[in-house]
């Protein structure tokens, strides 16, 4: 099994992105010297690429396969947070006119969404450090993430959320011991909330005073993808965006595979999802690549993404466009018409920052952006379960009769 | 016309440790000017090129001052609030 990172280890600090001052791995969240975000920093050249290989794939069935390339060391108890498939989607790729299409399933997290990876590492971090109590500021899925987590750990939880976001997503939080706080108000003023609170209670806000360390797990999305691909890149992957932390993170992993000699070199564009009620990062990219401008009130079906101020905002323009990807910025019924076109293609479902995955590839494939022979991975990031975007349109109640059954469901039977 | 402005920790040593400041300011131009002059170790911190940077968040009685004008008037705000940027979701 893998000891890899206790007996090596390859951080070398956290340097900053806006004015590179290298820091220690203390307690610190932003840049010491001028506030910007930092990131930790590895010496990848220690690894030997078929060691590191081996070693990986020796690894236990999830993220911690990768702790090598990861800022903490993995936790003595392990619980099975990612290493989610990648499905081949053959009918959907049809639909959409995708070659070779693939769906990276991470609504098979155990709180059913990507969010169990950066909190799978904000919380080994929170660990390292002796907090015993981890908070955040959420849309919904990150809640539930931190509230189970938590629980599993023995720790006191506390999330933030809107207050008019999905109600299962509330409801499975709390069911996990965590004390959950509604704000009225969009999510940007719940971040602002857990800002001043950060100041006066020493929690581990995951998202805030355990950033650059929850941000990390966003890179196993891609590692996991490269290994099930036979250790290659695919060329193209559909990312949804909210705070642009998954979309940057799946750059610094594109370039950690390689650096480490796990990849090979090739072509690899990133392109960015996102809802037409809330797209400052797709609007941008397509207004010729502006800076990112603020949505004062955002308005979308996919209350996951409905981060109007993102703090990665700018840095995923940069990606995307250095990576010579692109975006789109989808309305409502697109979305819902996604999802739907998703489930009933390739029986997956998902909760709508999903369908907004699905739309936006189909813009992009309608674009001509994706070309004959090139994978093409859709992140599906959260589950249907937790609250699709409505209500199915369902066939009337019938009473226990076959002749009731026909006369209901002629339409259907014909 | 004093404007109060609430830091986070990691601005503080900036300007000696205290939690807040007083500004004279009537708008956000002014508030940047005051800052730049009277804490130019905050200001070389929050500000670049003579306005608030972009890895720093700002709210005028919960408002983010990006979605106000460089003249909005703060003679009647309560208080200013500094944040380092968030991740989220
Ligand atoms: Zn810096």
């Amino acid at each position: 099994m893998t000891t890899t990172l206790e007996e090596i280890t390859a951080l070398r600090g956290l340097r900053c992105r806006a004015c590179g001052a290298l820091q220690p791995a203390d307690e610190r969240y932003i840049c010491g010297e001028c506030l910007g975000p930092i990131e930790p920093e590895y010496d990848l050249d220690i690894f030997d690429a078929e060691t590191l290989r081996v070693d990986i794939e020796r690894g236990p069935a999830s993220l911690w396969r990768y702790a090598p390339l990861l800022p903490v060391a993995p936790p003595t108890s392990h619980w099975p947070v990612g290493w989610t498939p990648l499905i081949e989607a053959h009918r959907l790729g049809d639909a959409l006119g995708i070659e070779r299409l693939y769906l990276k399933d991470d609504t098979r997290n155990p709180t059913l969404s990507f969010k169990d990876r950066p909190v799978a590492v904000a919380l080994a971090r929170a660990l390292e450090l002796g907090l015993d109590t981890i908070a955040c500021a959420s849309t919904g899925n990150l809640a539930g993430a931190v509230a189970a987590a938590a629980a599993r750990n023995g720790l006191r939880a506390f999330v933030f959320v809107p207050a008019d976001i999905e109600p299962e997503k509330i409801a499975s939080a709390a069911a996990y011991g965590a004390t959950v706080v509604r704000v009225n108000g969009p999510y940007d003023a719940v971040n602002r909330l857990c800002g001043r609170l950060a100041d006066e209670y020493g929690w581990g806000f995951v998202n805030f005073t355990l950033r650059p360390y929850y941000a990390e797990g966003s890179k196993t999305v891609l590692f996991e993808c490269a290994e099930q691909l036979g250790w290659t890149l695919p060329h193209h992957i559909v990312v949804p965006v909210g705070s642009g932390a998954l979309l940057t993170r799946q750059a610094t992993a594109a370039n950690q595979l390689r650096a480490t000699g796990l990849v090979p070199e090739s072509h690899f564009h990133i392109h960015a999802a996102q809802p037409a009620g809330c797209a400052p990062v797709s609007d941008a990219v397509l207004d010729n690549w502006r800076p990112v401008e603020p949505v004062r009130r955002p308005e979308t079906l996919a209350k996951s993404l409905a981060i109007g101020a993102p703090a990665d905002g700018d840095g995923s323009v940069k990606i995307v466009r250095e990576t010579r990807g692109s975006a789109a910025s989808v309305s409502d019924d697109e979305i819902r018409e996604a999802a739907s076109l998703l489930a009933t293609t390739e029986g997956v479902l998902v909760e709508p920052a999903g369908g907004v995955v699905v739309a936006t590839a189909k813009q992009l494939a309608s674009r001509g952006v994706f070309h004959a022979g090139e994978t093409v991975v859709l992140y599906l990031t959260g589950n249907g379960y937790k609250g699709g975007p409505e209500e199915t349109a369902l066939g009337p109640v019938i009473a226990a009769d076959a002749d009731a059954f026909r006369l209901a469901y002629e339409e259907v039977l014909a | 016309m004093s404007v109060t402005v609430r830091l986070p920790t990691p601005l503080r040593s900036a300007v000696g440790g205290e939690r807040t400041i007083e500004v004279d300011a009537n708008d956000l131009a002014s508030l940047q000017r005051e800052i730049a002059a009277r804490y130019p170790e905050l200001g070389a911190r929050v500000l670049r090129d003579g306005a608030f940077g972009r890895f720093v968040t700002v709210f005028v009685d919960g408002e983010d001052a990006r979605f106000l004008e460089q003249n909005a008037d703060l003679s009647t705000a309560k208080v200013v609030e500094i944040l380092p940027a968030m991740s989220g979701g």
